[in-house]
């Protein structure tokens, strides 16, 4: 079943890739089946996943390098917890409204679908590997699609941007490699649930240094304050998809792999350090914010809100407990819906009114009020307004948190404030005010797919808000072998 | 064998060695360079004789001392239109400071170790007559491929000169 | 022993140099290219096939008084150097690249290839002394054959470093005869063993200088100096031939001679020597990446990338005086992957070069849209001498990092901490050539498509890079049954 999700885009790739070029427009009607059913694929293993268990379910295994007595043995493994379960979900979701939003891609329509499947695939797979060197092949993976998708179907200084989130991504895995190879030769495996099951106790290079090492290329890619400066670069850049792709699931793969391989596997050194982490975390909050109000582009100011919420995502993961692990993974899944449907919509103003600074745009609401009801909408949910998951999400890491770091804590709740005032100040001046005559004749959200892909997502941002236990009690369950591992906690 | 008439020789050939390498690259012309080359190789085969190898010592006297210098003074004179200047290098100094430092390092090196050194008794009873015979049966023995791999080695370098002279008929 | 079962033992080499002899004799008779080409070609398969008997049989064993060894180690790499030789001689179909001399040319690629399949079979420092030298001496000449000047400086170049390096080697391996007196490896292995009172500090002069002489092979800084105007000015068939095959024998000579000579693991000098090539792998690395970045030559660029290269695999090296095979192992098992990544660049660098007459990376520019299949393939090279999954680079890369851990040593994982820190440093000039392929807007679109052979060879190559990324299993196996022969 997971393979199935893994390798699915895969057989998208091959299928578009052997379309004839004179039909190459159909590239998009095959990508957006495969990603359909990859989405259904996800939500079947949602239903069907056992909610009374801890541990992983539907585990392909499959030797895949075996060298006897070389200490490289590297297994595939593919298997879900709640931790990866909400992941694989929005991974589907998010690359189906990816799909849906890139409809009017008419440059190189063949090899753009083709990316962004593959990039499904490495993002699955990043999610789903239980291997910590297959985890590492799939993080490394996941760059070059990235990268052309970035640099070839983007706008601005594309491929300067574009470079700077390779090298950024690079550089920062390039330690976690050290880091995995250190841990599997203390352990004598890779296999992530083995290591989890007993933690090393020492290694020829102190675990703190693996700690940092591991850590770096996760909070690059969260990213955190002061290694964030490539999101801003690359979010402005890509085109609308990627943007969501990036904020919705990239950005995740750092969060989910603190979770799942740094806090298991290394738990004192976690404990050690839970005050830098908050530290820092409650930095980003604010520093994030605190730029978002000073944007000028919309699509920036997105890209920098998102510093600002992954911040969040960091606080839980230092609260070291049950409730904040619950709340940041929380997060990450609500920051994924709703920073996607935000960069979409800024997508569809983008597409019309070809211009995304906040000085230009005035009074759209009157000629789009569709578009301005949903950015309205998303908007009330990313600062957290009670009944969107938003709020679920930031109340849970507030909760955790609070006990263990009062002050760090105390300042992201002032990035809370901040967040409403940037969010409220922005639909004000973009959607609201007197309608300039530029964008009289600027059509709305008329096409079925652009409504598909909003309605999707916003129905999900809805589900989560007013019942969040539809995700909690999942979640749940993958966070208490964690939170357990880290002494209960908080 | 330390007898001091031997030790005496071995300084004295060991300095007209070194002396005369040094000549071959601080004269100024070409053909004087030659000649301390002959020189260099007279010393070191001299060296051969007080260690008792005495083919090897014929040997170097007859294709070093003899044949090589024969074939350089031929390429030196047929080339009359290129410079017989010994040409001098702007590297100089800077290179005998490093070869300096070299050649102090590897004889403070060979000074520092113990080497194992055959004894007076071994050497006495040993027989310096027919080396001829040891070189033979090793070249023919021990390292049969190594000399045999040596003629495809002068094959290469025969085929790659004539190559590399050849004018282009195309 | 008797006689012929010495031959048969060093059989393949044989075959090689019997080869050669006959191409120069066809040469004289016949003016067809595709001839000689041809006959080339069947005396590599000839010998592919005798080292496959020797496969199959499981020959081991010493021959010729301990000057050889057959073995798993030598064979690995007599089929690795014949790959690579066939991969050359079929790109000569597509043209000459500035040689004239056909006949020589192939000779002395069969040359090349029979002593250092000797090489990898040596056993003895003289053998290995003779072999290398002729391995050289051939070498030399092809990179002078073009008919420029460029090409006679590279020849000239390579020949005046080769004969220093050499001269260098042969102090050495006099220190190690003075110390051991003897020439063969076990004997010498034997001497070590025993840890000399008062040797240390000779036969760390003797390491260092065989190092240095060997590194001149592998281009390891501080012995890289000639690679980068070597491989601009000599014809690009011969650049290719070097680039890999010359890098291969290296590697193996200085396995046999560390490993097997100065003992790995177990021995009172291994960790120095292991430290120094540490350093020589650290050097390489930064270096050959930091001066790849200005280059604009593809030709000087894959120079570069080749010592950084170097200095990734000298990282197995480091790692072999941990005394499991998994140091030589991974040596053998990178070496295999840089092989096919390394002829698959270069190959692409031959066709475009000879459709448009330029080496300039900036000529590249949409070579995506003028020869898709090239441009895909050098593509794939790219991002496997990067290290990007799902390519060869990537596994090989990680094979060799762990090793190196794996030997327990902190100063190891402090040498795997620069070399992946490398790694994202050479992504920036490997990834711009070939974003300049892909995005950039060609200034002639001329299409243009290699031929049948070279599409061929190059669809091979990129397979292989692919296969081994995926499933590396085959070759893992191979190497490690390698390196375990050659305790």
């Amino acid at each position: 079943m997971l393979t199935a999700f893994l390798l699915l885009p895969l057989a998208g790739v091959l299928m578009i890739a052997f379309l004839p070029k004179d039909r190459e427009h159909e590239a998009k009607y095959l990508a957006l089946l495969v990603t359909t059913i990859a989405f259904a694929i996800s939500l079947f293993t949602f239903v069907w996943f056992d909610r009374s268990v801890e541990g992983y379910q539907f585990v392909d295994r499959l030797q895949w390098i075996t060298a006897q007595d070389a200490g490289f043995t590297v297994q595939f493994v593919l298997g879900v917890d709640g931790l990866s379960l909400p992941m694989m979900v929005l991974t589907g979701l998010l690359t189906v409204a990816a799909v849906l939003i890139s409809f009017n891609i008419t440059l190189r329509p063949k090899e753009y679908f083709i990316w962004l499947l593959v990039l499904e695939t490495a993002v699955a797979g990043v999610f789903l590997s239980l291997d910590l060197i297959q985890f590492f092949l799939f993080w490394e993976l996941e760059l070059l699609p990235m990268y052309l998708l970035i640099s070839i179907w983007g706008s601005g200084r594309k491929e300067y941007s574009a470079m700077k989130f390779l090298l950024y991504t690079i550089g920062g895995s390039a330690l976690m490699l050290v880091g995995f190879l250190v841990l599997g030769l203390s352990a004598g495996t890779f296999d992530i649930a083995e290591l989890a099951a007993a933690p090393p106790a020492e290694a020829i290079i102190p675990l703190a240094a693996i700690f940092w090492f591991i850590m770096a290329a996760f909070l690059v890619k969260l990213p955190v304050f002061p290694v964030h400066t490539w999101l801003p670069d690359a979010h402005t850049d890509a085109p609308t998809a990627v943007s969501v792709m990036l904020a919705g699931v990239l950005l995740k793969m750092g969060g989910y792999g603190i979770l799942r391989i740094v806090l298991p596997i290394l738990p004192q050194q976690s404990l050690d350090f839970r005050m830098v982490l908050a530290t820092i975390a409650g930095f980003s909050v604010v520093y994030g914010a605190l730029i978002t109000i000073r944007q000028r582009d919309l699509k920036r100011l997105v890209a920098y809100s998102s510093v600002s919420h992954m911040g969040f995502v960091l606080l839980g993961i230092s609260a070291m407990g049950a409730v904040g692990l619950s709340g940041a993974t929380l997060q990450m899944f609500t920051h994924g819906t709703i920073t996607g449907l935000l960069f979409i919509m800024v997508g569809l103003v983008y597409d019309r009114a070809h211009t995304r600074q906040i000085a230009d745009l005035s009074g759209l609401m009157h000629r789009m009020p569709l578009i301005g009801t949903v950015f309205v909408v998303t908007g009330l949910a990313a600062l957290g307004l009670p009944g969107m998951s938003g709020f679920v999400a930031e109340i849970t890491v507030f909760l955790g948190a609070f006990g263990p770091h009062p002050i760090a804590t105390s300042f992201a709740v002032f990035g809370v404030v901040l967040g409403a005032g940037y969010i409220l100040w922005t639909v004000q001046r973009v959607f609201t005010g007197p309608m300039n005559e530029r964008w009289a004749h600027l059509p709305d959200a008329t096409e079925w797919w652009e409504r598909t892909a909003m309605a999707g997502m916003l129905a999900s941002i809805g589900i989560v808000g007013i019942y969040p236990r539809v995700l909690t009690d999942v979640v749940n369950m993958g966070i208490a072998p964690i939170a357990a591992v880290l002494g209960g906690g908080a | 064998m330390d007898s001091i008439g031997v030790i005496i020789g071995f300084y004295a050939l060991a300095g007209l060695t070194v002396g005369a390498a040094l000549l071959v690259f601080l004269v100024r012309n070409l053909l004087h360079a030659v000649l301390a080359l002959v020189l260099a190789f007279l010393g070191m085969s001299g060296l051969f004789i007080t260690l008792s190898a005495d083919f090897i010592a014929m040997a170097q006297i007859l294709i070093y001392a003899g044949a090589i210098p024969v074939l350089l003074v031929f390429a030196v004179m047929l080339t009359p239109h290129a410079s017989r200047d010994n040409a001098n290098s702007l590297f100089a100094p800077g290179g005998l400071l490093i070869g300096l430092g070299f050649a102090a390092l590897f004889v403070f090196v060979a000074m520092a170790t113990v080497w194992p050194v055959l004894d007076v008794e071994t050497l006495h009873v040993q027989s310096f007559a027919g080396t001829v015979r040891t070189i033979g049966a090793a070249l023919l023995g021990d390292y049969l491929l190594a000399f045999e791999l040596a003629s495809v080695l002068l094959l290469a370098a025969f085929v790659g000169a004539v190559a590399l002279v050849r004018e282009d008929e195309a | 022993m008797n006689g012929w079962e010495s031959l048969h033992f060093i059989g393949p080499a044989l075959t090689l140099l019997i080869g050669a002899i006959v191409v120069l004799l066809v040469d004289l008779i016949t003016d067809r290219r595709a001839a000689t080409a041809g006959l080339t070609l069947l005396v590599l398969a000839l010998t592919a096939t005798y080292a496959t008997v020797h496969v199959v049989l499981g020959t081991s064993g010493e021959a010729l008084y301990g000057a050889v060894v057959i073995d798993r180690f030598g064979l690995y790499f007599a089929f690795l150097l014949i790959a690579i030789t066939a991969a050359v001689v079929l790109t000569s179909f597509e043209g000459l690249d500035r040689i004239s001399q056909a006949g020589e040319f192939y000779a002395l690629l069969l040359t090349s290839c029979a002593s250092m399949i000797v090489l990898a079979q040596a056993n003895e420092l003289i053998t290995i002394f003779v072999a290398l030298e002729t391995t050289s001496i051939a070498q030399f000449v092809l990179a002078g054959l073009g008919r420029d000047d460029r090409s006679a400086e590279a020849g000239l170049k390579y020949l005046l470093t080769g004969a220093i390096s050499a001269a260098v080697l042969l102090y050495g391996f006099a220190f190690l005869f003075g110390l051991a007196g003897t020439t063969s490896l076990a004997g010498i292995a034997h001497y070590v063993g025993t840890g000399p009172e008062g040797a240390r500090l000779a036969l760390t002069m003797a390491f260092v200088l065989i190092a240095a002489g060997l590194g001149f092979k592998m281009a390891i800084v501080p012995f890289h100096a000639w690679v980068p105007d070597v491989y601009q000015g000599a014809p690009t068939l011969v650049t290719t031939f070097l680039s890999a095959a010359s890098k291969a024998a290296g590697f193996a000579i200085a396995l046999r001679i560390f490993y097997t000579g100065l003992g790995g693991g177990d021995t009172f000098i291994s960790q120095d020597w292991a430290m120094m090539f540490a350093v020589c792998a650290a050097l390489s690395m930064t270096f050959g990446n930091l001066a790849a970045i200005t280059q604009t030559d593809v030709k000087r660029l894959l120079g570069y990338s080749s010592i950084a290269q170097a200095g990734n695999i000298a990282v197995g090296l480091a790692a072999v005086a941990s005394g499991s095979t998994l140091g030589p192992s991974a040596v053998l098992f990178f070496l295999g992957a840089y092989t096919a990544t390394n002829l698959g660049a270069f190959i692409c660098v031959i066709v475009v070069s000879k459709r448009i007459g330029s080496d300039d990376i900036r000529d590249y520019a949409g070579l995506l849209r003028r020869s898709p299949g090239v441009a895909l393939v050098l593509a794939l090279c790219l991002l496997s001498l990067t290290g990007i999954p799902p390519t060869a680079g990537f596994l090989a890369k990680v094979y060799i990092f762990n090793a190196a851990i794996q030997t327990g040593h902190a100063w190891l994982v402090g040498l795997v901490i620069v070399a992946v820190l490398n790694t994202a440093i050479s992504a920036y000039y490997y990834l711009r050539w070939a974003r300049t392929m892909v995005l950039d807007e060609p200034a002639d679109a001329t299409a243009f498509h290699p031929t049948l052979a070279l599409g061929s060879l190059l669809a091979a190559m990129a397979l292989a890079v692919l296969f081994f990324g995926l499933n590396p299993t085959w070759l893992i196996e191979a190497a490690r049954r390698a390196a375990e022969t050659l305790i």
